[in-house]
């Protein structure tokens, strides 16, 4: 017996191990790759793209140009201070409104049954389709209704993703926490939200995706300023290279923010990463 | 033994499911005496999980009552504390956060809960991995930690659900052996659902075998194998196999 323990406390700890290394999520070999395939469509685009089309596929070396233009100028900055007021605004409300609401839907039936046809309405409807008639009933007037427009892009993913995070809570673990003795406010801290962390960061993440979008659009929409406006005034007079820059900033920020989420994920949720 | 004083009574419970179209258990009548370790054994699906949940007050019953110390249940106490097939260990809780679970939601003092948490992760042989989280763990440590988790809370009566069922055959025994020992050390009521009929004559200090559901008490006996026990000293006992083959026939009668 003492034999058979040794054994499997050894290979209990060998495959602990084994799984630690799968663990780590990416090795220097996975950045070669990512990098390697950014650098391959940059590469390609500056040799062929101007062959094919002068006009409109300026090679990377004049976006990178014109990059350096728009901040001499300072347009830029002050295209991405205007833009990035709207974008942080608009998703925290939306990320206050969407977990409120994803959390009520999901754990009270009553909440569920009052929003759940609203929700898939709207969701359903194109959100541009919305823009017009945000613009009209904030009287076009400041930043609030192009944060009221990121806020709309970017509320559902959450919403939904809460919501279905607090009902997917596992039963059982639910049980357990009863069999202890759990208050509410308990099964709450240790059960409900934590099961439902990362349907919540994954709804971040795509509502991030959409809130850049929302800003974009909400700038083509109402009022014409930030990034928005440097994409349509430089593409109307033909400056395509200037044009990508604010195309290229908000690409930027996708990468950043969600490799941000990530990063926050793998800091509030540690246990996540051990998985798969 | 026999004049140990009842700790667990279930008194002509019944229990039906889908709106009473499934009658799990009828009448069943069943006493858990203090200090013994009650194996109630009977065929898949027979309703025995849902027997000890409602014991410990997790499902209500239909009719009669379950009564604990001269309480009738209705919902969880903290005297009782369960293991269960699947573990329950919460995946974002660490070994030592999920065995110091009950003891925070009793509210005990900081210093008393890590002591005992200290004092049970090394019981149940899990030593250095307190920092571990359960997905780390292999299946047999995880009930290691949800072992250490109920008996941390030191409860009167421990309520054992298939707690191995799960498990590969040598992770199985070698557990199987840890909760005799630990039993061994410090005896207390037990009630240990399985479906395995050497797992309940290594556990039991008597059997209880119920037939397919409808559940009844088939036969309630004693296992005349003196503690302490391991599971190989079971095995080679004499009335092992004359046990075993009665358990046999009584499970095969209502098996087909």
């Amino acid at each position: 017996m003492t034999f058979h323990r040794v054994g499997v406390e050894v290979d209990e700890t060998r495959a602990v191990a084994i799984r630690a290394s799968r663990w780590r999520r990416l090795r220097p070999g996975d950045w070669v790759v990512r990098l390697g395939a950014i650098a391959v469509v940059l590469g390609v685009w500056e040799l062929f793209g101007p062959t094919l089309n002068k006009l409109i596929l300026r090679p990377p070396s004049d976006i990178f140009r014109a990059f350096f233009e728009l901040v001499a100028n300072g347009e830029l900055q002050d295209a991405m201070g205007q833009s990035f007021r709207e974008l942080f605004g608009g998703l925290a409300v939306a990320l206050a409104v969407g977990l409120v609401l994803g959390v009520a839907s999901g754990r009270w039936r009553f909440v569920y049954n009052a929003i759940d046809p609203l929700v898939s309405a709207l969701y359903s409807v194109p959100s541009v389709a919305l823009v017009p008639l945000i613009a009209v009933a904030f009287k076009s007037v400041g930043d609030p209704p192009r944060i009221a427009t990121v806020a709309l892009f970017a509320v559902f993913p959450i919403l939904i993703n809460t919501q279905q995070g607090v009902r997917n809570v596992d039963r059982q673990l639910m049980e357990v926490a009863r069999s202890f003795n759990t208050s509410e406010r308990r099964l709450w801290t240790d059960v409900i939200l934590p099961s439902a962390t990362p349907y919540v960061l994954a709804g971040v993440r795509l509502a991030i995706g959409r809130g850049l979008i929302g800003m974009i659009v909400a700038e083509f929409f109402i009022g014409l300023v930030g990034l928005g406006y440097l994409i349509i005034s430089y593409e109307n007079v033909f400056r395509i290279d200037r044009m990508f820059v604010p195309v290229i900033v908000v690409a930027t920020m996708g990468i950043l923010m969600m490799g941000f989420v990530q990063w926050l994920e793998g800091r509030i949720a540690p246990w996540l990463k051990r998985e798969q | 033994m026999t004049a140990a004083p009842v700790r667990i009574s279930v008194e002509h419970a019944t229990k039906r499911f889908a709106l009473g179209a499934v009658t799990v258990f009828e009448g069943l009548d069943l006493a858990v005496r203090d200090g013994e370790t009650l194996c109630i054994l009977g065929p898949s699906g027979c309703g025995k999980t849902t027997l000890l949940r409602c014991m410990h007050g997790l499902a209500r019953i239909d009719d009669g009552r379950v009564v604990i110390d001269g309480a009738e249940v209705h919902s969880p106490s903290r005297k009782v504390a369960m293991v269960f097939q699947h573990f329950g260990l919460m995946p974002w809780k660490r070994v030592r956060e999920n065995v110091a679970y009950g003891l925070e939601l009793a509210g005990l003092p900081k210093a008393t809960i890590q002591e005992r948490v200290a004092r049970y992760i090394d019981m149940v042989g899990l030593r250095g991995f307190e920092h571990s989280y359960p997905n780390q763990l292999s299946g047999g440590m995880q009930q290691r930690a949800g072992l250490a988790r109920a008996l941390a809370v030191e409860p009167d009566i421990l309520l054992m659900d298939e707690p191995f069922g799960s498990l590969d055959a040598l992770t199985r025994e070698i557990l199987q052996d840890e909760l005799l020992r630990i039993y061994q050390l410090a005896p207390r009521t037990m009630v240990f659902i399985t479906h395995s009929i050497e797992e309940a004559i290594a556990m039991g200090d008597r059997i209880l075998v119920l037939s397919a559901r409808p559940a009844r008490v088939r036969e309630l006996f004693q296992v005349d194998i003196s503690r302490p026990r391991t599971v190989q000293s079971v095995i080679a006992h004499p009335r092992f196999i004359p046990l075993r083959e009665h358990c046999w026939r009584l499970l095969r009668e209502h098996a087909a």
